[in-house]
């Protein structure tokens, strides 16, 4: 198993405003394979995705990556895991407004020893000829296309992303889901997308449910259909 | 792969132009300066101790009553293992009611520099000091009225023994108006011996103590001035170590760089603190870009060393350009206020990596620093609680509770008071550390005027004398007095102090004395901290015997540390004869007594002398404080107002959607700023004043004499005015500032 989530439990608060956020996740994640977290909110899922890229940190259970527990590694360590392992994309895209496009995607390529060709990387996204704006001079969805770029640019094995569609209309999140699987495809890496919208689970290998901290589903998907075709 | 984001480096400074070219011109100003006076000063220390040798300096002189025999000279000179040299000199009346003293040509001790022209050659001809020249308005070439008789300047000299002229050695100050010193012709020097004569010898050992002012030095001047009075009856003795005329100014250039250190680095803590605050709320602004950098991997080092590059690059950048300045422009601005106070001989700029490590490196270091540490506490917090922009690292449960009897406005503005604490505490440092400036430099010529007003006042006599020897008088005014000097007896410092005598029922001295009272002067008490019935004492300078005298009461004498007592119990106490006295008291001046039997004519241009140099000397230093001081209100209010409005610029679009105009909008972000700034500014005048008499107090026991630290109403007055006029500029900045918020602020980035 590439990523073992094992009991992991969580909780915000003490006394009478304590919200047991994760009550016991259990989840098995192979590599290569498309992971949706699924349910509404409040449900634990941006937590639970948090805790993976080891952004927090959960009161019990452990997260083993590949055979590591995150558990164990000190901060130093913990920041050498993201910036060797994971990609980050977030439901606003927190680019870096004086750099323009390629310098913000450079800015993910520099965390790698071995990172993807960036002007590829814009040719595969369709901002090559933006590459020289600045974010704000973009619209949202090229904006995110950009975060999606210097998530992917260093070539992590797992991309992380949280609700990576939730500030965007129809036809662009459709847009950004299909770049999200031709990554997942092309370069072989582990996505775990965070996500509200029923209808995503339809592209992913592996759908896990939650509701009020607890997995209420979790099962893989036989009928995985492409992002194109999706609708909702 | 080099690091993309430090193309954002110079993104930044070119975004935030007004916050960096703010700093970068106080900052190149501060480092121009203080490197301009640190290579100014370097290089006059480095001339003034070099003049030791290249001009011979003394080991030390005294004046004796008669030429001694030539068997004395050699005796004195092998028992002390010692040269001496013929320093002779005469004083003659000058210009603006001054006198010059003048010397013949010197061959081997205290070596004449000649700055300009030539040595006087012929009758006629005299070479006068640089300062004395400056002060007196005389020009090289020019002619000079010496006892009624025109004489042509033909050099500009400097004497390496008196670099400060001090006329007598213990005077508090000297002053280059009323005493300057010259060489003339041998014919002149002669003409001039003939009408009054100092037989004054310098002598240098035959090996000079290690340390010229260290306890060798002090031992040997002591065992030697016991010798000198078995042999030959001495009016005055002064060792270099105690020569105020070649000491002062080595000293001053000292302290100087103290006091400028301490200026420097404490106006670099503020910009650093200006920088933490601004770059503080620069992290609150990028908290979700820094939250995702964090999140896919950026370790906090880099992002610390990423946002300390844009102010380290403006310091580099500031330190360089300040340093050009100042080894350039700046030096020779600060080298002339040296060289308006003192006569130093010659100079050449010395190259010192003292300079720049003073102004460079710890400067660098102090910045670097401050914002490292708060560069690391702001950035110490997980990359969730920057994704999340929840940059507390304490929660507050609830909003802090206001009386809602309290009008909205005021509520609101109390709102952003509690917001912006961090800021206004900086604010208040800032406006109290000008203030100290600003008041410091207020207070200066004031005080130097009440202590010349109160000194006139307060004269024991219009015309005090201090004869050779004792000769009687006409004059029905004059009274007869004994003074003495005798010294403070403190491990580190000793300053001289004055014992007089006065006669019962004086008509000068309005205190009973007598029967073995004291009193002392009201200088001294103040100095000393002294009360009735304490106990001083006091040692004589040369034989080290020790006077205890019991404080028996404080008498308003200002210009002075001094003693009182009775002529008998002066006479007793100093083994006098009775009847013995020393001088006369008088109303007016006493025309009936031989001009050579006259050791010294005190009068008010004397007592007032102090103030006078003080005031020449400083005055222009002080006017270039007070701009100083202006410009750090004008920063430290600017930037973190500034950054107040930046974090409230959303708020501030919004209040304007909301249909609030401009004056509302006003009152709350500039108004609050603005009580905030002015209860700072009145606030800050009792710790200011208290902390002005402590550093005062302390700055005056390094010194002889003693000036009392009564704060003029008109330099609080003056403070806060200045302090105001400085924030209405700064308040208008703003006030632009809020104007150009656009509308769609508030739309912007709302999550």
């Amino acid at each position: 198993m590439f990523i073992e989530i094992s009991g992991i439990k969580k909780s915000f608060g003490s006394g009478e405003s304590r919200a047991d956020v994760l009550k016991g996740i259990d989840i098995g994640i192979e590599k290569g394979e498309f992971c949706v977290l699924l349910g509404p909110s409040g449900s634990g899922k941006s937590t639970l995705l948090n805790i993976i890229g080891g952004i927090d940190s959960a009161d019990e259970g452990y997260i083993s990556i590949n055979g590591e527990k995150t558990a164990d590694m000190n901060e130093k360590a913990l920041t050498l895991y993201r910036r060797k392992h994971l990609g980050y994309i977030f439901q606003m895209y927190n680019l870096i407004p004086n750099l323009n496009i390629k310098e913000n995607v450079e800015v993910g390529a520099y965390l790698s020893d071995s990172p993807l060709d960036v002007d590829d990387i814009l040719k595969t996204l369709g901002l090559y000829e933006h590459r020289h704006k600045l974010p704000n001079q973009l619209s949202g969805g090229q904006q995110q296309r950009t975060a999606i770029g210097r998530a992917i640019v260093k070539n992590p094995d797992i991309l992380l992303c949280d609700e990576p569609t939730g500030a965007l209309d129809y036809n662009t999140s459709k847009e950004i889901l299909q770049l999200i699987e031709t990554v997942n495809q092309k370069y072989g890496s582990t996505v775990i997308m965070v996500t509200h919208n029923d209808a995503i689970k339809n592209m992913a290998d592996r759908v896990v449910k939650l509701r009020d901290g607890v997995i209420r589903k979790n099962y893989t998907n036989d009928t995985k259909v492409k992002a194109a075709d999706l609708d909702w | 792969m080099k690091n993309p984001m430090r193309r954002r480096i110079w993104r930044e400074i070119k975004g935030e132009t007004g916050k960096y070219v703010v700093i970068f011109i106080f900052m190149l100003a501060i480092i121009g300066v203080a490197s301009g006076f640190f290579v100014a000063d370097i290089s006059l220390e480095d001339a003034y101790d070099n003049s030791f040798e290249k001009y011979n300096i003394e080991d030390g002189n005294f004046e004796v009553a008669q030429v001694p025999g030539d068997d004395v000279i050699k005796s004195i000179e092998e028992e002390n293992k010692l040269t001496l040299y013929n320093n002779f000199y005469s004083m003659q009346p000058s210009v603006h009611g001054s006198h010059i003293r003048f010397f013949a040509d010197r061959k081997e001790v205290n070596k004449v520099c000649v700055l300009e022209g030539k040595l006087p050659q012929s009758s006629g001809e005299v070479a006068l000091d640089r300062l004395y020249m400056k002060s007196n308005e005389l020009e090289l070439d020019g002619d000079v009225e010496i006892d009624g008789k025109e004489y042509k300047i033909v050099g500009i000299v400097a004497l390496p023994d008196y670099s400060a002229l001090y006329e007598n050695n213990t005077d508090f100050m000297f002053d280059t108006e009323k005493f300057g010193v010259g060489i003339a012709s041998q014919e002149d020097y002669e003409k001039f011996c003939e009408m009054n004569i100092h037989y004054s010898y310098s002598w240098k050992y035959d090996k000079a103590p290690a340390d010229r002012l260290g306890k060798e030095a002090v031992d040997r001047a002591t065992e030697l001035s016991k010798a000198l009075t078995q042999k030959v009856q001495l009016l005055d003795y002064i060792p270099g170590c105690n020569n105020q005329a070649i000491n002062f100014a080595g000293n001053d250039v000292g302290h100087d760089q103290i006091m400028m250190m301490v200026m420097l680095y404490m106006l670099i803590v503020i910009i650093a603190f200006v920088f933490a605050v601004t770059t503080g709320n620069t992290i609150v602004k990028e908290a979700n870009v820094i939250g995702t950098l964090r999140a896919s991997g950026f370790t906090k080092g880099e992002l610390i060393r990423h946002y300390m590059a844009a102010p380290i690059i403006v310091l580099i950048v500031a330190c360089i350009v300040g340093n050009i300045l100042g080894y350039t422009v700046f030096k020779d601005f600060m080298a002339s206020a040296y060289l308006g106070s003192y006569s130093f001989v010659s100079y050449s700029t010395v190259w010192s990596p003292k300079a720049f490590i003073y102004t460079t490196v710890i400067p660098m270091v102090l910045l670097s620093l401050i914002n490292f540490i708060m560069l690391a506490h702001k950035l110490s917090l997980s990359p969730l609680k920057f994704l999340r922009r929840d940059l507390k690292r304490k929660q507050r449960k609830k909003a802090f509770k206001l009386n809602t009897k309290i009008g909205i406005m005021k509520r609101f503005r109390l709102r952003v008071v509690f917001q912006n604490i961090p800021g206004y505490i900086t604010i208040f440092a800032g406006i109290f550390f000008s203030s100290v400036i600003l008041m410091f430099c207020l207070l200066f010529n004031p005080l130097l005027d009440q202590l010349s007003e109160d000194t006139v006042n307060n004269m024991i006599a219009q015309h005090q004398y201090v004869l050779k020897a004792p000769v009687p008088t006409q004059n029905e005014k004059a009274e007869k007095y004994a003074v003495t000097a005798l010294e403070t007896t403190g491990k580190d410092f000793t300053e001289e102090i004055s014992v007089y005598g006065f006669i019962p029922s004086s008509r000068y001295f309005h205190e009973k004395l007598g029967g073995g009272k004291a009193v002392i002067s009201n200088a001294y008490a103040d100095k000393y901290s002294l009360e009735e019935g304490d106990k001083i004492t006091l040692k004589d300078k040369y034989t080290e015997k020790e006077y205890e005298f019991t404080v028996g009461g404080v008498y308003t004498y200002p210009s002075t540390l001094a003693v009182f007592t009775g002529i008998d119990d002066f006479n007793e106490m100093f083994d006098k004869e009775e009847g013995s006295f020393t001088g006369y008291l008088c109303s007016e001046e006493i025309d009936d007594i031989d001009q050579k039997l006259v050791a010294a004519h005190i009068t008010k241009d004397d007592l007032t002398k102090t103030s006078r140099q003080l005031k020449r000397s400083m005055g222009s230093m002080m006017t270039a404080f007070i701009f100083i001081g202006v410009a750090v209100i004008i920063l430290v209010v600017f930037m973190l107002a500034k950054v107040i409005i930046e974090k409230n610029s959303q708020s501030i679009s919004m209040t304007k959607i909301l249909g609030y105009n401009k004056r509302e909008i006003g009152g709350i972000y500039i108004h609050t700023t603005t009580i905030v700034t002015l209860v700072s500014i009145v606030a800050c005048l009792p710790i200011t004043s208290f902390a002005l008499d402590k550093i005062w107090r302390v700055m005056m026991m390094q010194y002889s004499g003693w000036i009392a630290p009564d704060i003029p109403i008109s330099a609080y007055l003056t403070t806060v005015a200045i302090a105001s006029a400085s924030y209405v500029v700064t308040a208008l900045c703003l006030k632009k500032r809020i104007n150009k918020i656009p509308l769609d602020e508030a739309l912007k980035n709302v999550e």
